[in-house]
């Protein structure tokens, strides 16, 4: 019985708090995205070769932790299979945010293009992994400057 | 001009649906499965034990040292009497010739009496010292040594068992046995309920000629309900049937089949209430 009002109370919790904090992140990654969009982040091995250009690597990581609730309706949705929607928007956040943080420092160096951009993802919770995944997103690539 | 990225359109790699949505319908097909596995592993697991040999049960209930549980050795008159009295019923309900009753006594003020695994009754003292005579004390025998006739013990252990299989899913060894538990009070559905008052009325008038004192049984145990100011759990939600009914399945019993409701009740022998000091 407690442990049923304990999963209960962190389920609710898991909810509202989760859904918060989601919300606040989506509204803060549209925002910077608008800034930042600017630089062009491209998937492409192929670099330009019109001129010169200086290369460095740039990445950005962010460590996102589950909420019970998202855990919860993925514990039940095993059972079912099928989209597991909770986790999409978990692994939506955490790549755009990894983009973001990559094109900032990308920005810092001046350059003109972000490319070869790559994802990495990676479950961080160890042997507690079955109780709430904690996940990286890292993304990286090659930045390019053109030099004057 | 400032290069301009076009700002992809939201929600394409995830989805709009209030996750409120998915988690309903999710926690209610669960519930459902759950409860669709649970039915049908309780109804076939009572159904496999009870096609277990009552030889086989006996060895599973000789797996645990009872008598260290009970207080039998020290009331050896008031057992032997218990005993003789479990013997005369299990004669007059035809059990089986490998089925063997063994009464133990529980100096323990709980007021309660059950059976459990390989023919083994406990009777509390709480419960003996409220019997008024010998008659009410063989319905409650005679209920009891019902419930090992038709081997509802057993088939409740299967029920239980084979959830508990079910859901530590591969975990199945001794432990499960444990913890459906041999000593704790086993749960009987009410069905099994009613065929044991059944089958105790059926012993009363075999061996009285009438089954008066036998409705006493439940109402000692509506007015002890009363006193705790205990209110019986709903018909929908209990596993015993409601003491009211119990009391009145006596007389229509009694009106259906021709039986007397009124006959000289048999007092209980002397050292009865003393060994209870």
């Amino acid at each position: 019985m407690e442990q049923l009002i304990a999963t209960l109370v962190f389920v609710t919790l898991g909810f509202f708090f989760g859904r918060r904090a989601e919300k606040k992140h989506y509204t803060s990654l549209i925002e910077r995205e608008e800034k930042l969009n600017a630089l062009p982040v491209i998937a492409s091995r192929i670099p330009p070769y019109d001129a010169p250009y200086e290369q460095s690597l740039v990445s950005g990581s962010v460590v996102i932790a589950n909420d019970y609730f998202k855990a919860f309706v993925a514990g039940l949705r095993n059972l079912f299979g099928g989209k597991v929607r909770s986790y999409e928007t978990l692994l939506d956040r955490a790549r755009r945010e990894a983009v973001l943080r990559m094109k900032v420092q990308a920005k810092k160096q001046g350059a003109d293009y972000v490319f070869n951009v790559k994802f990495e993802t990676s479950n961080i919770s160890g042997q507690y992994s079955k109780k709430l995944p904690i996940v990286e997103v890292h993304a990286y690539g090659t930045a390019l400057k053109k030099i004057a | 001009m400032e290069y301009q990225n076009k700002q992809p359109p939201e929600g394409i790699n995830t989805s709009k649906q209030h996750p409120f949505k998915e988690f309903s319908t999710l926690l209610i097909a669960a519930l459902a499965l759950v409860f669709i596995a649970t039915l049908v592993l309780g109804v076939g697991g009572g159904w496999l034990a009870g096609k277990l040999p009552i030889s086989a049960e006996n060895k599973i209930a000789a797996l645990y040292d009872i008598t260290q549980h009970t207080d039998t050795a020290e009331h050896p008159k008031l057992a032997k009497y218990l005993q003789s009295l479990a013997d005369k019923i299990s004669k007059a309900q035809n059990l089986p010739p490998d089925m063997h009753i063994t009464a133990h006594y529980m100096n323990s003020p709980t007021v309660n009496a059950f059976a459990t695994l390989g023919g083994n009754l406990f009777i509390y003292r709480g419960l003996l010292e409220r019997l008024p005579n010998e008659n009410t004390l063989v319905t409650l025998l005679g209920h009891e040594i019902a419930h090992v006739k038709y081997r509802h013990p057993i088939k409740s252990l299967g029920r239980g068992v084979l959830v508990g299989i079910a859901m530590s899913t591969g975990s199945a060894n001794a432990q499960i046995l444990g913890d459906a538990g041999l000593l704790t009070v086993l749960k009987f559905s009410r069905d099994m309920e009613k065929q044991a008052d059944k089958e105790a009325m059926q012993t009363l008038q075999t061996l009285y000629g009438h089954i008066d004192g036998g409705a006493k049984l439940f109402k000692i145990f509506h007015e002890m309900r009363d006193s705790m100011d205990a209110d019986e759990p709903a018909e929908l939600f209990s596993t015993h049937p409601l003491d009211q009914d119990r009391i009145d399945s006596f007389t229509q019993t009694a009106k259906q089949k021709g039986w007397s409701e009124t006959g000289n009740l048999t007092p209980l022998p002397d050292f009865f209430e003393k060994a209870f000091e």
